[in-house]
């Protein structure tokens, strides 16, 4: 998987090659079920970006709802990548004594807890 | 009669405690002319019943006042007498003799009514009663009995009110009994007096009590022949105390302070002497004589009495300047003469004693007296002196009181000075009065700038005006103000305000400013607006219901995914854990909303850990179930 392509040039063309076979490699290559999983990664990461951008555009106020918003965001980014790396099972050699349905019962309340802050803060 | 060594002893005691200067309780409450009118007044009304012609007749006699028609009076008592009542009887009998020319006959049911009285089952007022009753209407009586009736009764009667009443019982009794016993009551009646203060001592019950005590005691004292165990500070306090009520609501209370000032002005043994000025205790050339008055509590001037000044000390320096100087007997009032020594203005400490009778007490008296004089402005010189003493100063002289002619300058090459003197018109010394100050008043803005004039050490008082140094005070506005020159004090008889020149005072140019603001605190000051908390800016609502809108894209873009990716549900079991654990988790999503639209944190952990721990147990049971499945 070493989309080597090393020309070195630093050409879009070699870029877009090293993209595509990017592409390729990661449709064939990941199971569905992380394929799901980097959907719902994808879907957070653009709320985060558009809650952002919206700041950015018309201001801070309410900052405390900006804030709890885009934490959410972040957040559940983070605890999603942490499902992925630990039901990842290339990863099987480093998370032994987890289980996926054990990954993902901790993905959930980790959520949890991290949503009732989340509500607390956004007024 | 009294024995005279205590009284010696006494006396010695007071006076070694005046030289050392202590102050002896001074009365401070009398019976002035108005209160004594006011006290007849009450007691003169008509008589209601035979009680109310008792307090009056009796307490009339006390202030030495006869009634107006003693007839009738007379006619009066016989016609409402009730001859079954002991009380009716005593007021009847007590009245009659106070009268002149009653007369009345005492049938024989009467006197045993009023002897049966007289016995340890009677209460002591019935017992008080019936032998003032036998007493006023001339019939024999038993002393020793009453008088054991009376012992008997005091033991079971403590209250103040009984014990007064056997003092005054104690009185119609012979003098052959052996009254010793009544008359230590008065020690033990003076034990239960309040002290309120230090200046005044009353019973709790009173002031009509206090009095009607002060009046039984000295009538038991004067009857028996010992002098009474009050000492001259207690009888002072207990004056203060009677003669401060000035208005009467009983007739009852009248006459106990009737009885209490007349009792206080005529006893065997202690006569209260009040000292007061007639007028203000002010003395000058134009009122060389200090006049006092000096009276006994009922006002009454005790002519017989010689008053003698025995030292006056100047306030300030403490030096005598009379002692030992009798006091002349003019009219009513006792006269002393005191600008004859020609003291200096100023407040003197008088000491005054009063003698010519044993029975005088509070009769050394501390006043202060005012000795006023006018003063005199002489050596005014009003001079320019130049900074630089290049010209010598030009000095005029001005007479008080007018006016200096010409104008006088004081800019930045010249000051203006001002000297005088203050001298006593009478006696030539020179004066320091509390106020002298000098008035620049500025004709056109109406400002005025007041100092003081400092004398030097040779009595002589300066007054400078640089006109550098004192911009400030003047805001430098130049012009022409008016000179005012202001002496007063206590003991001038003639403050002045003196209109002396006319000065021009020019400040350096540089520092004018264009107009004079009167500094006038008292108008109303700028309305303070208050500013509210602006709102903060909010994007239109247009914006935000577009990016709500916009937010949820993602979501529909997941979906989409998921449906491409080919997620499915196909494994979804229907076993119960599976159901309840999906449940409780779309509960606590459900938790979550309630939580942001209603609940406190609280509550919903509350909620959340019910609610969590249905969902952990679910949760718990079905993922084992789909890892059992996984790893089949």
């Amino acid at each position: 998987m070493s989309g080597a392509a090393g020309s070195g040039a630093g050409s879009a063309g070699s870029v877009g090659s090293v993209v595509r076979r990017f592409l390729v490699e990661y449709g064939s290559g990941t199971p569905s079920r992380l394929k799901v999983l980097d959907a719902y990664l994808l879907y957070v990461l653009l709320t985060g970006a558009l809650q952002f951008g919206y700041c950015l555009g018309v201001g801070t106020f309410p900052f405390n709802s900006f804030l709890s918003g885009f934490i959410s965001a972040v957040g559940s980014f983070i605890l999603g990548v942490c499902l992925r790396i630990q039901i990842n099972p290339q990863n099987k050699g480093e998370f032994q004594g987890i289980s996926p349905e054990r990954a993902f019962a901790d993905f959930l309340f980790a959520n949890t807890i991290l949503h009732l802050v989340v509500i607390n803060f956004v007024g | 009669m009294a024995v005279p060594g205590p009284r010696l002893r006494v006396a010695a005691a007071l006076s070694v405690l005046l030289l050392a200067g202590a102050q002896a309780l001074a009365p401070s409450h009398r019976l002035t002319a108005r209160d004594l009118a006011r006290l007849r007044a009450a007691l003169e009304r008509p008589f209601a019943d035979v009680q109310a012609a008792f307090y009056s007749i009796v307490g009339l006699g006390s202030l030495g006042v006869r009634v107006a028609d003693e007839k009738a009076a007379c006619n009066f008592i016989k016609s409402h007498v009730d001859s079954s009542s002991v009380d009716s009887l005593f007021y009847a009998a007590q009245s009659i003799q106070a009268l002149s020319g009653c007369e009345v006959t005492i049938s024989n049911e009467t006197r045993e009514l009023l002897l049966a009285a007289v016995s340890e089952d009677s209460s002591i007022t019935q017992i008080f009663h019936a032998v003032g009753a036998l007493s006023g209407f001339g019939l024999p009586l038993a002393s020793q009995e009453a008088l054991s009736a009376l012992t008997a009764r005091l033991s079971k009667e403590e209250n103040v009110l009984a014990t007064i009443q056997a003092l005054e019982t104690a009185s119609y009794l012979s003098q052959q009994a052996d009254l010793s016993g009544i008359v230590e009551e008065i020690e033990d009646l003076v034990a239960r007096l309040d002290d309120l203060g230090g200046v005044y001592l009353q019973f709790e019950e009173g002031i009509e009590t206090t009095a009607l005590f002060v009046a039984a005691a000295y009538k038991l004292s004067d009857h028996v022949g010992t002098e009474p165990a009050m000492k001259e500070d207690q009888i002072i306090q207990l004056m203060n105390a009677i003669f401060s009520k000035k208005n009467f609501e009983t007739l009852s209370e009248a006459f106990s302070v009737a009885c209490a000032a007349g009792s206080l002005s005529r006893n065997r043994y202690h006569l209260p002497v009040i000292v007061v000025p007639d007028g203000p205790a002010a003395v000058s050339h134009h009122q060389p004589v200090l006049r006092l008055q000096v009276t006994n509590v009922m006002s009454q001037p005790l002519t017989q009495a010689s008053v003698k000044l025995d030292y006056a000390k100047s306030a300030s320096s403490k030096a005598t300047v009379l002692q030992q100087t009798a006091f002349t007997l003019s009219g009513d009032v006792f006269e002393l003469n005191f600008m004859n020594v020609k003291p200096a203005s100023g407040y003197y400490d008088f000491s005054i004693s009063v003698d010519g009778d044993k029975r005088f007490i509070a009769n050394k008296v501390e006043l202060k007296v005012k000795v006023s004089t006018e003063v005199g402005i002489t050596n005014v010189d009003l001079s320019t002196v130049d900074k630089d003493q290049s010209i010598a100063p030009k000095t005029t002289r001005v007479a008080y009181p007018a006016k200096a002619k010409g104008l006088f300058t004081a800019d930045s090459h010249q000051n203006f000075a001002l000297s005088f003197q203050l001298i006593d018109v009478n006696s030539g010394a020179e004066l320091i009065p509390h106020q002298t100050f000098v008035r620049l008043h500025n004709q056109k803005t109406g400002q005025e700038v007041v100092f003081v004039a400092e004398p030097d050490s040779k009595n002589v008082y300066k007054f400078e005006l640089d006109t550098s140094e004192r911009k400030t005070e003047f805001d430098s506005a130049s012009g022409t103000y008016t000179l005012y020159l202001i002496i007063g004090d206590a003991t001038l008889e003639n403050p002045i305000l003196w209109n002396v020149a006319d000065v021009v005072i020019t400040f350096p140019e540089e520092d004018a400013p264009s107009t004079v603001q009167s500094k006038d605190l008292f108008v109303p000051k700028p309305e303070i607006q208050h500013l509210f908390r602006e709102p903060e800016k909010r994007p239109p609502t247009v914006v935000s219901n577009t990016f709500t809108a916009l937010i949820l894209s993602p979501l529909l873009l997941l979906l989409i995914l998921w449906i491409k990716i080919g997620a499915n549900i196909s494994n979804f079991s229907f076993a119960p854990s599976t159901i309840v654990f999906h449940m409780g988790h779309a509960a606590m999503l459900g938790l979550m909303y309630v939580y942001w639209t209603q609940l406190n944190m609280f509550q919903t952990l509350k909620y959340l850990a019910i609610l969590g721990g249905i969902t952990f147990l679910a949760g718990n049971r079905m993922l084992a179930q789909k890892a059992v499945k996984r790893t089949h």
